[in-house]
């Protein structure tokens, strides 16, 4: 064998009940039997239904928009145009924070009243009694449009003289990283590697599309039940609207995938505008093809790395250009930007390094978050850039790495220090052992194998100073509940906090009850978005449930007459240590301190690290909480005749921190592989001239059961991350280095790369040929 | 999506007059895997459908005089089943097993596949290759259209406004045949074909090829058949060379387009690759005489 797994520094984690255990999940059954309710799945007597008209155009003016038809169409409630909301704007700042400095005047309209800057663009909203009479509306909206020249390519668009999306020029985010001396660490290297590497535009292709419903109360809430992974959004609803932010209430419901595409509002601006001005209760619904029109996409990014290296593999210097493709707004773009520009040169130290990173508007469909968020794209540069300096040297890629990789104490490219486990060589060699020996190859098809690593962040950014709260309280038979805002978009949220109080508290995780994702009625616990619900919300229930297990114990100390030391809360019990028969049911325990008047109740609040914002012209600085590492492993076979790849194994072993729930971490790995597998084979949105040709999932592919193998998942727990019981978090990792481990594996396979996502058969063939030829 | 009326006739006869008196205006519905599709895109609008699934007399398997015949309503995954097509049709059962997705597999139908006419039609190449003809039925009585006359163009047949395709017939495989299909599509399931071919070649007791039929999918306006490609291994014993030029030739026949699945130059480029491996295969397979 070739790779032989790095043994394991020694790791001491507590010996837990619950947490660490493959436990069955608290959602799991109504899943499997299908009585849990989706947001598309809600009806209410005397309901509208809402269309959204949308432009045909990327880049228009609207001559003439004229609704009367429509609303004269009996059974149309209500028409809506920019003209009935002045000035309503989609804020994109990222809800309830601060810190952000967005560019004035680059929001997105809620509904379009001049200027047309992306194909799908919303114009006009229609309710109606039936949805049969909602699609007729819309189609009695008279339009005309002046088409103006639009800018379809971030290169051409960054172009003097380029038509703007809006003014003064299309540039909507820069950042830098200076750091030490590069042109005196290019002048240390051996040899100068140079590659220019690109990814496309990927839809989240979730299964649920974008869903929910809306009414107005007695007192004029608007109440929104929709799939949203921020339920905070509220906030900037209620801006839209011109009403108070205590009328809006969002009930979140469980997701059916989110992935970032539902981190930006979708239907629920809609929905609330609607319900307001018919005063009845409003269903609006995605089809497939209006979702992969309406929502963002993944940024394409055209990244080019300068490395300079010794003989031996190590980095001197590297130089690194990045440029995303923002679409027609801006929406997360500057901080998409900023977190690919913290990773530019991935998981190694690089003393002098200089990185610019630039977003670029145009009027191709908007991008913002996706899994990753940046971070992902940034590793399918700097991985296959690792394996082509390994290439260059001639040496293994593993060792060029090793030669680089980050430890413990060291500082990444932003100087900010790495205070966590850094377990790049452990990961990586895990991944590669478990890969095993090579398939043989036969006739014209070719195998091979490839990996990467990566470091993705966990939490926000720092100076956005993130909060989180839970409430956690125990019934008077002995079972619990847990209210918590946490939207649970499948990765098992939810039931991580369950699993979380049911350690601390003794209650059976079958006795927890939990209240989540309501912006009036959960205490607030911020977006399920950067892999932070389990470090923060995790923390927060962690510490009211702590809370609440110290005012049981120490009442439970008078009544066992014991020192709190010599007590425990376990299996719905609180008994002595040293003699378990001498107990009291958690039922019990709980009557007598209600009886006391003890509280068995704690609301918390739990704040990650606050720091400044980064300098902006180093970009030196700590950004992040801290972050997960790991890496992905595949083996590929390639048919060399047709340029199908047929992938063979798939490992992913990721340094947790801890296992709250290891199938659910299990899922995790093998759930975000897949996508990022599929970013690599498969996944485009293609887009000409601003207009998408994949428009629904007959023409976007994604990787069905038969492209696939299972990808084997290896869990490592150093135990040292921020979250609850050492835990980091997993969600974005799992998919940041499949992509490149793909790319890897097919030019170990070939001997030539592809150094533009998805590696699609075609492209496999012409890089063949353009080998043969060379 | 725009409302419709449907008819559910219980018998044949019933059918077929209904179409009589209402074509154009009345579409025949199978599994509506591609007419819900139409419908729910907007391209095409329905005044009436007439769903066929209570139509006894198009389903099932069955031989008769030499030939086998196939109710035009039988499901895509009957076909993965079915002990007389598993005998009589394996290259059929080849398409089957990669045709789209177990889900759609359950509802489409041949008849289906074939009235529909995508040039990518999955059914087509092996019903191409094996000779079959489809039956069309009216009140005016039944015709016969060899397969390699039935779609003329991009979803074109030459099926009359009030004829139903009732059934497909092929005489069964010599027994010194062998032949099979293949396709390459952007993924592994669930894909449209960005090529697919088909081959069938019979040798003779000499070991030299008697009869070769090559069909291809994806790469003209309709599935088609390579004739120059098969005129030339006739006669000729299986060997490397000849298959090499079998596939040249069929490349030379067919004219793809660019689309987003693919490049007609790549496209082109496989139809050489798929017919040459398909070719190599069946020689193999074919058991030499004793």
């Amino acid at each position: 064998m070739k790779y032989k797994a790095k043994p394991l520094p020694p790791v001491e984690l507590p010996d837990l009940r619950v947490v660490g255990k493959p436990l069955r999940r608290v959602d799991a059954l109504g899943k499997a039997v299908g009585s849990t309710v989706y947001a598309g799945d809600f009806s209410m007597p005397n309901m509208l239904h809402g269309k959204v008209f949308r432009s045909s155009q990327p880049s228009a003016r609207i001559k003439r928009l004229d609704v009367s038809k429509a609303r004269e169409l009996p059974g149309v409630i209500c028409v809506l145009t920019a003209k009935d909301l002045p000035d309503a704007k989609l804020v994109t700042d990222m809800p309830g924070q601060t810190g952000q400095k967005r560019r004035a005047g680059t929001d997105a309209p809620v509904l379009a009243s001049e200027v047309i800057r992306y194909r799908g663009e919303p114009i006009a909203l229609v309710a109606a009694e039936t949805l049969d009479i909602a699609e007729q509306a819309l189609e009695r909206i008279e339009i005309e449009y002046d088409t103006l020249p639009g800018v379809y390519d971030p290169l051409e668009a960054m172009k003097p003289g380029a038509p703007v999306v809006y003014e003064p020029d299309n540039i909507v985010a820069t950042w830098k990283i200076r750091k030490g001396d590069v042109q005196a660490g290019m002048a240390m290297a051996d040899m100068i590697i140079e590659n220019t590497f690109s990814v496309p535009f990927v839809d989240h292709a979730y299964l649920e599309p974008e869903a929910g419903m809306a009414w107005m109360d007695d007192q004029n809430v608007i109440h929104i039940r929709v799939c949203t992974q921020v339920v905070e959004h509220f906030r900037s609803i209620a801006r839209a609207l011109g009403v108070p932010q205590n009328k809006i209430h969002i009930q979140g419901t469980f997701l059916g995938g989110g992935f970032g595409g539902k981190e930006d509002i979708t239907v629920e601006i809609f929905l609330a505008l609607l319900a307001k001005y018919t005063h009845r209760p409003v269903r609006l619904a995605y089809s497939r093809e209006e979702s992969i029109m309406a929502h963002s996409k993944r940024h394409p990014f055209i990244i080019t790395h300068h490395t300079g290296v010794k003989r031996n593999g190590r980095i001197t210097a590297a130089e690194i250009e990045m440029i995303s493709d923002a679409g027609a707004y801006p929406y997360l773009s500057p901080y998409v930007l900023l977190y690919a520009t913290v990773t530019a040169c991935g998981p190694y130290r690089v003393e002098h390094l200089k990185v610019d990173s630039t977003s670029v508007a145009t009027n191709n469909p908007f991008t913002s978050a996706f899994r990753g968020f940046g971070a992902a794209q940034a590793c399918v540069a700097y991985e296959q850039q690792m394996d082509e300096i390994a290439k260059a040297l001639d040496m293994d890629p593993l060792d060029v790495r090793r030669a680089n990789y980050l430890s413990t104490g060291d500082r990444n490219a932003t100087g900010q220090q790495m205070k966590s486990a850094v377990w790049l060589e452990e990961t990586a060699t895990r991944a590669l052992e478990t890969l095993g020996e090579k398939t043989s190859e036969c006739g014209p098809i070719k195998v091979g194998q490839g990996f990467a690593s990566y470091m993705q962040s966990y939490g926000r950014i720092t100076w956005f100073h993130d909060t989180s709260r839970a409430w956690v309280g125990l019934e008077l038979d002995g079972t619990a509940v847990i209210r918590c805002g946490v939207p649970d978009l499948g990765g098992g949220q939810v039931n991580t906090l369950c699993q979380i109080a049911s350690e601390v508290l003794g209650v059976p995780l079958e006795n927890f009850i939990i209240y989540s994702t309501d912006s009036a009625l959960t205490p607030l616990a911020g977006t399920t978005t950067a892999t932070r619900q389990l470090y923060m919300s995790g923390s927060a229930v962690h510490q009211a449930a702590s809370e609440i297990r110290r005012v049981l114990l120490e009442y439970a100390q008078l009544h066992f007459e014991q020192d709190i030391e010599n007590l425990e809360l376990a299996d719905g019990k609180v008994y002595v240590k040293s003699d378990p028969e001498n107990f009291l049911p958690l039922a019990e325990l709980t009557k007598m301190c209600a009886a006391e008047g003890l509280p068995l109740s704690n609301l918390a609040l739990f704040k990650a690290p606050f720091t400044d914002p980064i300098d902006p012209e180093t970009g030196q600085g700590d950004i992040f909480p801290d972050f997960t590492f790991g890496a992905h492993a595949v083996e590929v076979a390639v048919d060399t005749e047709t340029g199908e790849i047929t992938l063979l194994k798939s490992v992913g072993c990721h340094d947790v921190g801890r296992a709250i729930n290891p199938i659910a971490v299990e899922g995790q790995i093998q759930g975000g592989s897949t996508q990022g597998l599929g970013y690599a084979l498969m996944e485009e949105v293609q887009v000409v001239e601003g207009v998408i040709q994949t428009p629904s999932l007959s023409e976007y592919l994604i990787p069905t059961s038969r492209d696939l193998p299972t990808t084997k998942a290896i869990i490592l727990e150093s135990g040292t991350g921020l979250g609850p019981f050492g835990a980091k978090g997993i969600g974005e990792p799992s998919l940041t280095p499949a992509a490149p481990a793909v790319a890897n594996a097919l030019t170990n396979a070939l001997g030539v790369r592809i150094k533009d996502l998805p590696l699609t058969p075609e492209k496999v063939l012409a890089a063949i040929e353009e080998a043969k030829n060379a | 999506m725009p409302e419709f009326d449907l008819l559910m006739p219980q018998t044949l006869p019933e059918a077929l007059e209904m179409l009589g008196d209402r074509a154009p205006d009345l579409t025949p519905l199978a599994g509506g895997t591609n007419v819900i599709v139409y419908m729910r895109e907007d391209r095409h609008r329905y005044k009436m459908l007439m769903d066929l699934t209570r139509l006894n007399e198009l389903h099932g398997v069955r031989r008769e005089d030499g030939h086998l015949v196939l109710g035009s309503a039988t499901t895509i995954a009957e076909l993965l089943t079915d002990p007389l097509i598993a005998e009589h049709g394996a290259l059929l059962r080849q398409a089957a097993a990669v045709f789209a997705s177990p889900l759609v597999r359950n509802r489409a139908t041949v008849g289906g596949n074939l009235v529909d006419a995508s040039p990518a039609a999955d059914t087509a190449p092996p019903l191409l290759v094996m000779n079959a003809e489809v039956e069309l039925a009216s009140q005016k009585g039944v015709r016969r259209v060899p397969m390699d006359e039935f779609m003329v163009g991009v979803n074109e047949t030459l099926r009359q406004p009030e004829e139903l395709l009732v059934s497909i017939r092929w005489p069964l495989p010599a027994t010194r045949s062998a032949g099979g299909f293949s396709k390459i599509g952007l993924r592994k399931g669930a894909v449209c074909s960005v090529v697919s071919a088909a081959v069938m070649v019979e040798k003779d007791e000499d070991g030299l090829c008697q009869s070769a039929r090559i069909a291809l999918g994806a790469v003209a306006t309709r599935p088609i058949r390579a004739y120059a490609a098969e005129e030339i291994l006739v006669g000729q014993p299986l060997k490397p060379q000849i298959i090499d030029l079998a596939g040249q030739l069929s490349a030379e026949t067919v004219k793809p387009i660019d689309d987003i699945r693919g490049s007609a130059d790549y496209r082109r480029r496989m139809v050489e690759v798929l017919v040459r491996r398909l070719l190599s295969r069946a020689a193999q397979e074919i058991v030499p005489r004793e």
